[in-house]
């Protein structure tokens, strides 16, 4: 390896040795020939020439630069001590390339997420507004007033784009299916840049009120349903039951403002300057060439007092705030980056110290020959050059297998969210590992690894080699040198260690509590699905709707039962309503009462398993003409009737009211890590609504039903469509996978500082034990019993564990801090957790020491004394 | 090492490039034609040592002011080290005999300077 090395420093052109001398030789011959009439030519010749070795050295030096020459003539000697140590140099090399592969890979995932979610897209220039209040403060959408505004008076941007959420159906020949996209302004993929696979953005009026129906795909949309076939392109395409022309594919992975399957053009009317109220659009500029966010940020609060002079009543406390548009996925959820940037550091420290310990205790046993070796005169630098260069070696090589860890640990993260989650965090499908963060990690490693290289080699060429030979030959006790070094270097270790194992632990808790929590429906065997019914039905048509489905599926012989609900449990969207009791005032700060707005068949609570605590389920018989009927929660009958009867109380819900019948079991709609809310049930007949979702109870697999159902409702009515078809058991694994990622990154950081550790720890002991063989052997001699040096080298390393646990419970508590957002059922600073953890780490510590203390304990007496 | 040192002169600081460049200006030549030619040219005034003139080749060579290549010349029983002029290196020569010119004069100048008028 090193003779490659050395192929490649040597310069091109540079002529051999041999061709040197050979060069030479040949003008002492010439030389010789002219003189040959002088008795002696040669010798004459010779003399002529002068010093030829000095010559040959002269040339040489010429092209090969001594300290090319000597850095070769050190990474050599390094690589040939190395060799002579592969245990050293394997457990080095082993714990920086897991400090820098581990680092790397997380640190990368979160620089890809957090600071380039639009790798595709001029992500600099492009921001977002959002129309903001004290009430509320992390709203993220805009009006149409607000777009017409900052188009008009916002300089520093040089154009504003809106996108607003869009779900409708897509027609196929079997069916309909549900699509979710967003209506954008026609400028908008002019604006972001978006590169396309096939065709263009919309045209300019694509937007305008009346203009024909156009749609953008993206590319997932274009390859899975219309086969990726060029053709689609000018196709016509029924979307939301109106034909739209298909002028544009967008390119692979390009999402924005995040993943979407269409888009169709937003009307932008004559009135818009004049809706202040609709906030629902997220508004999109770029940023004029030259201008600032500052400006920006400037002239939008001026846009945001003109529109409160001109809407006092709707406008009077909002401002524009704007915002780097990489923000926009990751604008509440800047806790996590800074738990895994956490982290990772914490874990490339950990490997450093390791290290960096194992590297000072080789060089304290080194310490005799480093001695020797200045007594002998080899000047200080050349000594400090040779052990760097030792370092560095190590550096280097763990270095190599770190990035290849680290590529590795981010395909592996990036497998690990799956794909149905993956295409919501945007950025995900570029995540690759990130140079400037592996530059860092790289300079970390290699800096500590000089550094620590060259405290005791300070010490070392300074030492008085009498003292330290002499030391060395008798093998005492006076082995203490760098033992205090390491010992804090392991405390540090252990309370890395404990910091990472509580976090993992408290994830991993949480991570059990949500499973084990009762979201109030079975999960088992249960399929569900969302189903939007074409736009503009009557209510009498859309009850039919609903009674025919139900009526199919009723029929299907592995289907126990169906039935319908607005939005599905633990499925984040929630549908709320407002009501009133009769008889009953508003609350005191004059907001209205508020509870989820589901509208239920009588099949529902059979199907989702959910559980009547008093009264009576929906039934067939509440019917469009019967008497509105509803039934709630345990949850709002408490907060409204507390300890009072519920059954036969009245609600007053869209101006009417409804005779709650029965009171049900809580179920979490949203997630499970969220407060329960109350809530309503209607009949879907007396209620009807063109958004819904189905729950079908089967015998079976529930995924074997898909088709059944799909058949089913494309039989009843092909433009009612279909969409999120999933078990029940998959919502849930949707709704935690942030958190299996979260805990599993951080479980398998905490694993590898732990293995740090214990080899830190015991390599400790061991060494300490090496030193002292003599001295045991002499004390047990004197009448000693092993239990003692059993308990005294444990003792010692055990001490040590407790510092460091000490230290890293301080450390734990602060980073769990960081953590409480994701938490669940268990506080950041629980007890129990810490105590455990605590617990663990004090028992590996004494694994990690007892086998050392025990090879101390059983030291023979007579054969160390002997030596 | 010259033998009679009042005879020869040591050669000004800086020239010897120039004058290897010059004497290859006339063809191709082996580090001991080279030293042979610079001798008899400047009738045996200037010695060079051989212990500057390789590492002072060399150092040409480096620079790409000239090139080096075994070859055998027509006649010889084997290869030797030839070096020749590249296309820098006669550009450089040029450079640097009209720098050298204009110093001679200037010294000259100085030492003899021209009567008044």
């Amino acid at each position: 390896m090193l003779a490659r090395l050395r192929d490649l420093l040597r310069r091109s052109g540079a002529p051999s040795d041999e061709e040197i001398a050979r060069e030479l030789r040949d003008h002492i011959e010439f030389e010789a020939q002219a003189r040959a009439g002088e008795p002696d030519p040669y010798g004459a010749a010779h003399r002529a020439f002068g010093n030829v070795s000095r010559t040959a050295e002269a040339v040489h030096t010429l092209w090969h630069p001594a300290w090319i020459e000597q850095s070769v003539q050190d990474l050599r000697l390094a690589w040939r001590s190395l060799r002579r140590t592969p245990t050293y140099a394997l457990a080095v090399c082993i714990t920086l390339a897991l400090g820098i592969g581990a680092a790397t890979a997380v640190y990368s995932m979160v620089e890809g997420v957090f600071t380039s979610p639009y790798p595709l897209l001029p992500q600099d220039q492009l921001l977002w507004i959002a129309e903001r209040t004290p009430r509320c403060s992390d709203c993220y959408e805009g009006s149409p007033a607000a777009l017409v505004a900052l188009r008009q008076h916002v300089p520093a941007l040089s154009s504003v784009a809106a996108a607003s959420p869009w779900s409708g159906a897509f027609r196929t020949t079997g069916g309909s299916e549900m699509t979710s996209g967003f209506r954008v302004t026609a400028n908008l993929f002019a604006i972001i840049d978006a590169p396309f696979a096939l065709g263009h953005g919309f045209p300019e009026g694509a937007d305008a009120p009346g203009a024909p129906g156009a749609a953008v795909l993206s590319y997932d949309f274009w390859r899975s349903r219309l086969a990726a076939s060029s053709g689609a392109l000018d196709s016509t395409i029924t979307l939301g039951g109106r034909p739209v022309t298909v002028v544009g594919v967008l390119a692979r992975d390009v999402a924005f403002p995040e993943a979407a399957d269409v888009y169709l053009p937003y009307p932008v009317s004559a009135q818009a300057a004049n809706d202040f109220e609709s906030r629902s659009l997220v508004l999109v500029g770029r940023l004029a060439p030259g201008a600032t966010m500052q400006a920006v940020a400037a002239q939008a609060k001026g846009v945001a007092r003109q529109l409160a002079r001109q809407s006092p009543r709707t406008n009077a406390t909002w401002t524009l705030v704007p915002r780097p548009m990489r923000e926009y996925h990751t604008d509440d959820v800047k806790g996590l980056r800074t738990i895994a940037v956490a982290s990772a550091i914490l874990v490339l420290l950990a490997a450093c110290m390791s290290a960096a310990n194992l590297l000072v205790a080789r060089l304290s046993t080194r310490r005799p020959e480093l001695a020797l070796r200045a007594a002998l005169g080899v000047r200080r630098w050349r000594l400090a050059r040779h052990l760097l260069a030792e370092s560095l070696v190590l550096a280097l090589v763990a270095g190599a297998v770190g990035v290849m860890l680290a590529h590795w640990g981010v395909s592996a993260l990036h497998d690990m969210v799956p794909v149905t989650l993956a295409r919501f965090i945007p950025g995900w499908a570029h995540l690759r590992v990130d140079g400037r963060v592996l530059l860092f990690t790289l300079a970390v490693s290699i800096a500590s690894m000089a550094g620590f290289a060259l405290v005791p080699v300070v010490g070392a060429t300074r030492v008085d080699v009498q003292s330290v030979l002499g030391d060395a030959s008798r093998s005492s006790t006076a082995g203490v040198h760098g033992v205090r070094l390491r010992s804090v270097l392991v405390v540090l270790e252990v309370t890395v260690a404990l910091v990472l194992i509580t976090a993992s632990t408290l994830l991993t808790r949480s991570i059990h509590n949500i499973v084990a929590a009762d979201p109030g429906v079975r999960r088992d065997h249960v399929l569900t699905m969302n189903l939007m019914l074409r736009g503009g039905l009557t209510d009498s048509a859309m009850r039919d709707v609903y009674r025919r489905v139900d009526a199919a599926l009723g029929a299907q012989p592995d289907v126990l039962s169906a039935g319908f609900i607005s939005t599905l449990p633990l499925s984040n969207s929630s549908w709320g309503t407002s009501f009133e009791i009769p008889g009953r005032p508003p609350a005191p700060d004059g907001r209205p009462l508020t509870a989820l707005d589901q509208r239920v068949s009588p099949g529902y609570a059979d199907a989702a398993g959910i559980r009547i605590v008093s009264g009576r389920w929906i039934t067939a018989a509440d019917t469009a003409d019967g008497e509105r009927v509803a039934v709630v929660s345990t949850l709002l009958a408490d907060r409204m009737w507390p300890g009072a009867p519920v059954i036969g109380r009245v609600l007053v819900v869209d101006g009417v009211p409804w005779h709650i019948v029965g009171v049900v079991a809580n179920v979490y709609y949203g997630g499970l890590d969220e407060p329960l809310r109350p809530t309503i049930y209607r009949p879907v007949l007396q209620a009807p609504s063109g958004e819904s979702a189905i729950a079908v109870w089967t015998r079976g697999d529930p995924d074997a039903a898909r088709d059944v159902v799909r058949r089913v409702v494309a039989g009843v009515d092909p433009d009612a469509a279909i969409g999120e078809v999933m078990s029940m058991r998959a919502l849930e694994s949707r709704h935690i996978s942030g958190y299996r990622v979260m805990a599993a990154l951080v479980t398998v950081l905490a694993f590898v500082t732990l293995l740090i550790a214990i080899v830190g720890l015991s390599g400790l002991v061991a060494y300490g034990v090496s030193q002292r063989t003599r001295e045991f052997g002499v004390r047990l001699a004197l009448g000693a019993r092993a239990s003692d040096i059993l308990a005294h080298v444990a003792g010692g390393a055990l001490r040590l564990a407790a510092l460091g646990i000490a230290a890293g419970a301080v450390g734990a508590l602060a980073f769990a801090r960081l953590l409480t957002a994701l938490l669940y059922g268990v506080g950041p600073g629980d007890p129990i957790t810490l105590a455990a953890a605590s617990a663990a780490l004090f028992v590996v510590a004494l694994a990690a020491a007892l086998v050392p203390a025990f090879r101390a304990a059983g030291v023979d007496p007579a054969s160390t004394l002997r030596e | 090492m010259a033998r009679a040192p009042d005879a020869k002169l040591e050669l000004v600081q800086g020239t010897l490039d120039m004058l290897i460049l010059k004497t290859l200006a006339f063809g191709p030549a082996h580090g001991h034609g080279i030293a042979t030619q610079i001798r008899q040219s400047s009738r045996d005034v200037l010695t060079v040592e051989h212990g500057s003139l390789y590492p002072a080749l060399h150092r040409l060579v480096r620079q790409k002011l000239i090139a080096a290549r075994w070859e055998r010349a027509p006649g010889a029983a084997r290869e030797y080290k030839y070096y020749r002029l590249t296309v820098a290196g006669r550009r450089a020569l040029a450079r640097q005999e009209s720098r050298w010119n204009a110093l001679v004069l200037a010294i000259a100048n100085v030492m003899q300077p021209a009567p008044e008028a």
